[in-house]
């Protein structure tokens, strides 16, 4: 299967997430953290929850921890674990702000066990982070 | 199988039991999620916003009338409604549709429209009002032109003043632009046509009240044929929602040879069609100027795998609309269930996608699935849309 990739922004001109707030505190309450030791992604949908074979938006900071290098670019895709397939759709990721994204076009069609996938981008290649959620 | 609770007492965690003559059924909480996911039925009635006159009586009463003429094709003897006849749930009945030519695809039933975001086999359009212009400009079904619609739409009386009424002014001197006007026009009228209430809708409203003595109603063989659409056969999975689809396309195991060394290509050639297409809801004709409906049509994605898929049907009223599968090549309900019963994986072109594996079902399981889908049926066709009076036939 062919995972859907998603189009792209670089992110260094809208400069970096202030290091004095946490990450993604703009997102609100409902937000949604995963980390894997280099980096964070906090991240909601829109609408919460999601819809079956409606599209959605995802608003998400990326935030790197420790010594890791700022992202390049970042992208945002989906798969079925279970069934071995990924969205019909490739969604846009744009900048909305430092260390800040929105991606449209997202959607499941499908009910079940989805992995929405964030993929870091750094000098030194591709991080992945996931983020299991559940739809029906 | 067996991971539904049939034939045993409660498990845990399950919430309702429906008492059948010949076993206990129980749905866990779950299972009634799922069955609460295909209601309530009908849903509110919405416009297409991409139309502007989805909805206006003028523009129904217009569209009717142009449906039902046989004017409208370029030879002037197949109208809309000589493949979606009134009386076969706006199907045909046969494997492929006749137009001029034989078509390479099923006519599909034209009920529920205004719920789907695709529209075709191969959803080479995204919107009702193109996918009404498709096959009247199709030299294989309808054979007409733009020039010829609109020359229709202007020159006669009662079609030019029940476009003046719908659209308020006079049709234009563009072909493109009344043609465009006369599709939505019968889009317009195609929205009309709902299915009604169904044995399975009164079941799953009276599990929504936990009203026991309501869901007891619902034959026991489509009870247990519910239970193996949730569960074993997964089947929810494609057909899913109120309408029993979710619009999508998946290669089904069906074979995507029209002859030997000719192929439907599908779902890829659909999305093909569609980028280019000046009517779809990026182009020039959406009437709603936020193109919030378009979201869709932006973001779909070519894929290799695109080849050989079609639209996963709606199933309300499937057991009216014999034969089956985009090419008409399944005969009766049995055969489709026999067909996912058996399915060949090796002949799935999925890229390793493991949604459809072979069910082994037993005789009785295919009766009772069977139950289930022919409980999908309303009783209403007799109060279907019929040639208008003024027409000059179908």
């Amino acid at each position: 299967m062919t995972f859907l990739s998603a189009a792209l922004i670089g992110a260094c001109a809208l400069g970096w997430t202030d290091a004095t707030s946490a990450c993604g505190d703009e997102l609100g309450d409902r937000a949604r953290m995963i980390e894997n030791g280099h980096y964070a992604v906090v991240f909601k949908t829109m609408p919460d929850p999601i819809a079956v074979g409606s599209h959605f938006s995802v608003d998400f900071a990326v935030c790197p921890q420790g010594d890791a290098e700022k992202p390049r670019t970042v992208r945002i895709d989906a798969q079925m674990p279970e069934h071995r397939h990924g969205m019909n759709y490739r969604p846009v990721v744009v900048a909305s702000g430092p260390g800040a994204y929105r991606a449209d076009g997202l959607m499941f069609h499908m009910p079940g066990r989805w992995d929405l996938l964030f993929d870091v981008v750094t000098s030194a290649g591709s991080e992945r982070l996931t983020a299991p959620l559940s739809i029906e | 199988m067996r991971s539904l609770a049939i034939g045993v007492a409660l498990a845990l965690g399950a919430t309702f039991a429906v008492a059948a003559a010949e076993t206990d059924l129980a749905f866990s909480d779950a299972d009634v999620r799922r069955i609460l996911a295909h209601g309530p039925w009908p849903p509110a009635p919405r416009n297409d916003p991409s139309n502007r006159v989805s909805g206006n009586e003028q523009a129904i009463a217009l569209g009717k009338a142009l449906f039902f003429d046989r004017r409208l094709s370029g030879t002037g003897r197949i109208s809309c409604a000589s493949c979606h006849q009134a009386d076969r749930d706006f199907s045909d009945g046969l494997p492929r549709g006749m137009g001029i030519a034989r078509s390479n695809r099923n006519t599909p039933s034209l009920a529920n429209l205004s719920l789907r975001h695709w529209y075709g086999w191969d959803g080479a359009n995204d919107n009702l009002w193109a996918q009404s212009l498709r096959p009247i400009l199709d030299p294989r079904e309808m054979g007409a032109s733009l020039g010829s619609i609109a020359a229709m739409v202007r020159g006669r009386a009662e079609l030019s003043r029940l476009y003046r009424e719908a659209f308020g002014s006079a049709p234009s001197a563009s072909d493109e632009g009344v043609a465009v006007d006369a599709a939505k026009a019968l889009a317009a009228f195609q929205e009309t046509i709902a299915t009604g209430r169904t044995p399975f809708d009164d079941f799953r409203d009276a599990l929504a009240r936990g009203d026991t003595a309501g869901a007891s109603r619902y034959p026991a063989a489509a009870r247990r044929g519910l239970a193996i659409f949730i569960g074993k056969g997964r089947c929810d999975l494609c057909h899913s929602g109120p309408a029993f689809s979710n619009g999508e396309f998946h290669d089904t195991g069906i074979s995507f040879f029209l002859e030997p060394g000719r192929v439907d290509p599908g779902r890829y050639e659909g999305i093909r069609h569609l980028k280019a297409s000046r009517y779809n809801l990026l182009g020039p004709y959406n009437d709603d100027p936020t193109r919030a409906s378009a979201t869709g049509t932006r973001y779909v994605s070519l894929e290799h795998r695109n080849f050989g898929e079609f639209k996963v049907p709606s199933l309300r009223n499937v057991a009216r609309t014999a034969p089956y599968m985009h090419n008409g090549s399944l005969k009766t309900l049995r055969e489709v269930v026999r067909h996912y019963s058996e399915i060949d994986e090796e002949r799935l072109h999925a890229d390793g996608e493991r949604i459809l594996i072979p069910l082994r079902l037993s005789e009785k399981e295919i009766d009772d699935l069977i139950a289930f889908l022919e409980s999908l049926t309303d009783g209403e066709q007799r109060r279907r849309p019929t040639l208008p009076a003024s027409s000059p036939n179908q």
